[in-house]
């Protein structure tokens, strides 16, 4: 890739945008969870401030960005601030590749979902580093999770992602929704209807969502990590989580879904539709279920999602091989 | 180095000094092994419902010991008792355990009664057994949401209180409060049922057998939940009989050992109800106990309702507010919703009673926790502690 | 299950100082027995053998001492049993039931809390419900002018065996002391 003033102006301007869809897709969220949650639970949810409570994700933030900082006795300073840092702005790199229309990408690289694994193991170093640097034995044993659950949700989730380029011949996103169709029946998910399955559990585990929210399980270690953070310092915790969200629908949508291409119209509104369903349908599973054990947990991984992973993938290969 | 306290990574044993914390935590971990965390769970956590505070020694996940820590709720209820006349004392009785305070209403004045020699009119006992179930039914469905919201699903407790919030609509026509009811007189009720309250009474009870269809439906048979459930925190009879568990637990040991149906007080023994006994010894089967006990409540219910009869609700001659108890003891035990209820009235004949004693069920449930708790994992434990359906209140007091 | 003569020929067996019949309708007891400490735990024994259960220890201040009250009850058929025991003013100590009923430690270290009964054997005798810095009397002290005599709290029921004087029950003697 040429690196060119022009490229550097788009990789600024893309970064910025990604901030505000950041902070925006949080704001929405934060409406759109609680809505939910209160449908699911039979209660009206936020309604009071803005019509119909609209503006009660931004009172929600604003409470955030006026606390005072609390900061405990017996912290490591320097990992303390780090790691909420550390877990906001890699994301900012890993939706660079995401090609959320025709011409709409922050940066067109051939290997744009190798940058977004690579980048994606960040968020489990900022859950260590805040377990750890918060002293707080539930914050460790938060930390302590979030590293066995990230290491064995990550490798069932490439092995998925694998299988789709496998079949597209290329690491390129751009590529990958360009290869698919328009119509439902084009996309990659009726290719590989397993590995679109094991992609959605794993993206689940990835983000630490209920049920498997095990790192920051409520009832068990308080926040898990983030116990010991307020105001600011939680409040990235908290972008950082439902941008981790956003950024594994794109990638389901652009692998799965078909990214931009849809029925009649492509453009990025296809994206940001099947995005946001699926974003959805985790908020769905999360006030539905109870959350599993830890070891139920890492069991469904290691002896199910993984060896289904790799047959799936082995089968694709075979199957490249022969009839391609 | 304060991380020592946890981290402890050259293999240090645990000295009472390196330990912060208070007392509590310090007697504890004087019989910590090697390489091992000693946690806080408590006295603020989301899962101790309340203040219980237990103090757990962790080997990774896996609980090693396990030590509840009490006293955060301790109001000296038993001192109450002595220096107020058993009059005086009667609201107390609906602070002592704010799920089911109608059972401490039934075991204060029932242990009065006994001692007194006062009977108690037939409509009035009815009305007692309806309100008590009903109010057995409004305790279980918290515990039920409580529970599963302990396992991570929050959202079963929005629809427990949602019956919960009928049933105290019903209570309050004739209790007159919602939580801390105080009902009961020595010799009947205090109030009269009218035609609403058992019209309401009897809509409600299709409709929560209704409503008890799509828990089953929706929570009990999901796989999540009884994978969390299943073979979790066994609790035989041996551990039951050793720690004087009543209740739920000993019912889902196999045991049908209940209060209303082997000591009959008030009316029980006219009705015919089953004592649902778990299948299984383990956190599913005290899970699902209770669910049965809601059925059975409301059988009970539609029972005493068909047959209410007319009449006084207090005896002609009810005591005044200054009478005395004659010298002597009682023990009255009545079936609460989380196992025996029972009051030890003693008195020497003076105003006030010379000794009186609780027995709460929750403290006895409690205390088998750190033998049931030795050597699952941390999830578990708190599994287990959600399945002994505690009241802090009640267990301190 | 014996029947409630058999108990009480067993329990004159192994050792009590006065046995009672209860009215159950009256009191919310079957049986009540006296028991010197040396004898408690042979007494808890053979009930537990039986398939009995501790309900709890409720404690209350005589002129003549602490008298614990243990409460059992049957797991299979009703039968609640009180057995008691007598501790000096002065020196109140009462062997543990744990070794037998694991429940009892707390209940012994509620009576710990509230009268100062020091039980010997209970492996965790520490503050449960006081607070550990808690200082001043056992709450549930009585003071000297309100202390009644065991004779006027009509404790005793129909009196069975007959005791050779209350001098038994108030002053045991003990063997291990």
């Amino acid at each position: 890739m040429e690196l060119s003033i022009a490229s550097f102006v788009q990789i600024f301007v893309a970064v910025l945008l990604i901030i505000g869809l950041m902070v925006g897709n949080a704001v929405v969220m934060v409406y759109f969870e609680r809505k939910g949650a209160g449908f699911i639970q039979r209660r009206p949810g936020p309604y009071e401030v803005g019509p119909w409570g609209t503006i009660q994700a931004v009172c929600d933030s604003m409470k955030l960005l006026g606390k005072q900082i609390f900061v405990p006795g017996n912290v490591d300073w320097i990992l303390y601030f780090a790691a909420p840092i550390l877990a906001f702005f890699p994301v900012l790199l890993l939706f660079l590749p995401i090609p959320f229309g025709p011409y709409l990408t922050g940066l067109k690289v051939d290997d744009g979902i190798l940058l977004i694994l690579a980048f994606a193991g960040f968020g489990v170093i900022s859950n260590i580093l805040a377990g750890w640097a918060s002293n707080n034995k539930f914050g460790l044993l938060g930390a302590a999770r979030a590293v066995s659950q990230s290491i064995a949700y990550e490798i069932p989730m490439i092995l998925a992602l694998l299988a789709v380029v496998f079949l597209s011949g290329s690491l390129n996103l751009s590529e990958i929704v360009e290869n698919q169709g328009s119509w439902p029946w084009q996309w990659n998910i009726f290719v590989q209807p397993l590995a679109f399955f094991i992609y959605l559990v794993s993206m689940v585990g990835e983000t630490n969502r209920a049920p498997f929210d095990l790192p920051e399980a409520e009832s068990e270690l308080t926040a898990g990590f983030h116990t010991e953070y307020s105001c600011m310092g939680f409040a990235l915790f908290f972008l950082s989580e439902y941008a981790n969200m956003l950024l594994v629908s794109f990638v389901c949508a652009t692998f799965f879904l078909g990214g931009w291409r849809g029925p009649f119209l492509d453009g990025f509104w296809w994206t940001f539709i099947k995005a946001y369903v699926l974003m959805l349908f985790i908020v769905w599973i999360r006030w539905t279920f109870p959350r599993v054990r830890f070891d139920q947990l890492l069991n469904l991984n290691w002896r199910w999602l993984l060896p289904l992973a790799i047959i799936n993938l082995w089968i694709t290969a075979v199957a490249i091989k022969f009839f391609d | 180095m304060d991380r020592l306290n946890f981290i402890n990574p050259f293999g240090v044993r645990y000295q009472p000094d390196m330990v912060s914390g208070d007392f509590y935590t310090k007697n504890f971990a004087k019989g910590a092994a090697e390489n091992t965390i000693i946690l806080n769970l408590g006295p603020q956590h989301p899962s101790t419902h309340g203040v219980l505070r237990v103090i757990v020694e962790l080997d990774g996940e896996y609980v090693i010991r396990a030590e509840p820590v009490l006293g955060y709720l301790h109001r000296m209820h038993d001192k109450m008792g002595e220096v107020k006349t058993p009059w005086q004392f009667l609201p107390n009785m609906g602070r002592v355990d704010y799920l089911h305070p109608i059972a401490w209403n039934w075991a204060h004045v029932g242990a009065v009664e006994m001692l007194a020699g006062i009977s108690v009119p037939e409509r009035a006992e009815y009305l007692r057994v309806i309100s008590c179930e009903l109010n057995r039914i409004s305790s279980h469905l918290v515990w039920w949401g409580a529970f599963v919201m302990d396992l991570g699903g929050v959202t079963p407790i929005l629809y427990a209180f949602e019956e919960r919030e009928k049933i105290n609509d019903i209570l309050q026509i004739v209790t007159g409060s919602r939580l801390t009811m105080s009902y009961f007189r020595f010799g009947g009720v205090c109030a009269d049922a009218d035609d609403r309250f058992l019209k309401l009474i009897e809509q409600f009870i299709p409709y929560l057998r209704k409503r008890l269809k799509m828990y089953k439906a929706l929570v009990t048979d999901n796989v999540i939940l009884r994978r969390r459930l299943e073979n979790v925190g066994p609790m035989g009879l041996d551990i039951c009989q050793r720690y004087g568990a009543t209740g739920p637990i000993l019912r889902a040991a196999g045991l049908a050992k209940d209060t209303r149906r082997d000591i009959p007080y008030g009316v029980y023994s006219k009705f015919a109800f089953p004592i649902p006994s778990g299948p299984t010894d383990d956190c599913y089967g005290r899970y699902l106990v209770r669910l049965r006990e809601i059925e059975t409540s409301l059988l009970i219910i539609e029972q005493a309702i068909s047959s209410l009869p007319d009449g006084p609700i207090v005896i002609p001659k009810a005591p005044k507010p200054t009478f005395k108890l004659p010298a002597g003891e009682s023990y009255f035990a009545v079936e609460g919703a989380r196992g025996q209820v029972a009051v030890h009235l003693v008195s020497d004949g003076g105003k006030t009673p010379y000794r009186v004693k609780l027995r709460a069920p929750g403290f006895s449930n409690l205390s088998l926790f750190a033998e049931a708790a030795r050597g699952t994992l941390l999830a578990d434990a708190i599994a287990i502690l959600g399945s002994l359906d505690l009241v802090i209140p009640e267990v301190d007091r | 299950m014996p029947s409630l003569d058999d108990r009480i020929a067993r329990f004159k067996e192994i050792g009590v100082l006065a046995i009672s019949r209860h009215d159950f309708s009256k009191e919310g007891l079957v049986l009540s027995a006296v028991v010197a400490t040396y004898n408690l735990l042979d007494i808890a024994k053979e009930l537990f053998n039986d398939g009995f259960t501790l309900l709890d220890v409720s404690t209350l201040e005589a002129a003549e001492g602490f008298l614990v009250t243990y409460h059992f009850d049957n797991m299979s058929a009703p039968c609640r049993i009180a057995i008691r025991v007598l501790a000096p003013t002065d020196k109140p100590t009462v062997p543990s039931l744990y070794p037998i009923f694991q429940g009892a430690e707390w209940h012994e270290r509620e009576s710990f809390d509230f009268f100062g009964v020091r039980f010997i054997g209970n492996p965790n005798l520490v503050p449960l419900l006081l607070p550990d810095d808690f200082s001043g009397p056992p709450p549930l002290r009585k003071s000297s002018e309100n202390v009644a005599p065991l004779s006027a709290l009509g404790l005793f029921g129909t009196v069975e065996t007959a005791v050779p004087s209350w001098e038994n029950i108030i002053a045991p003697k003990t063997k291990d002391a």
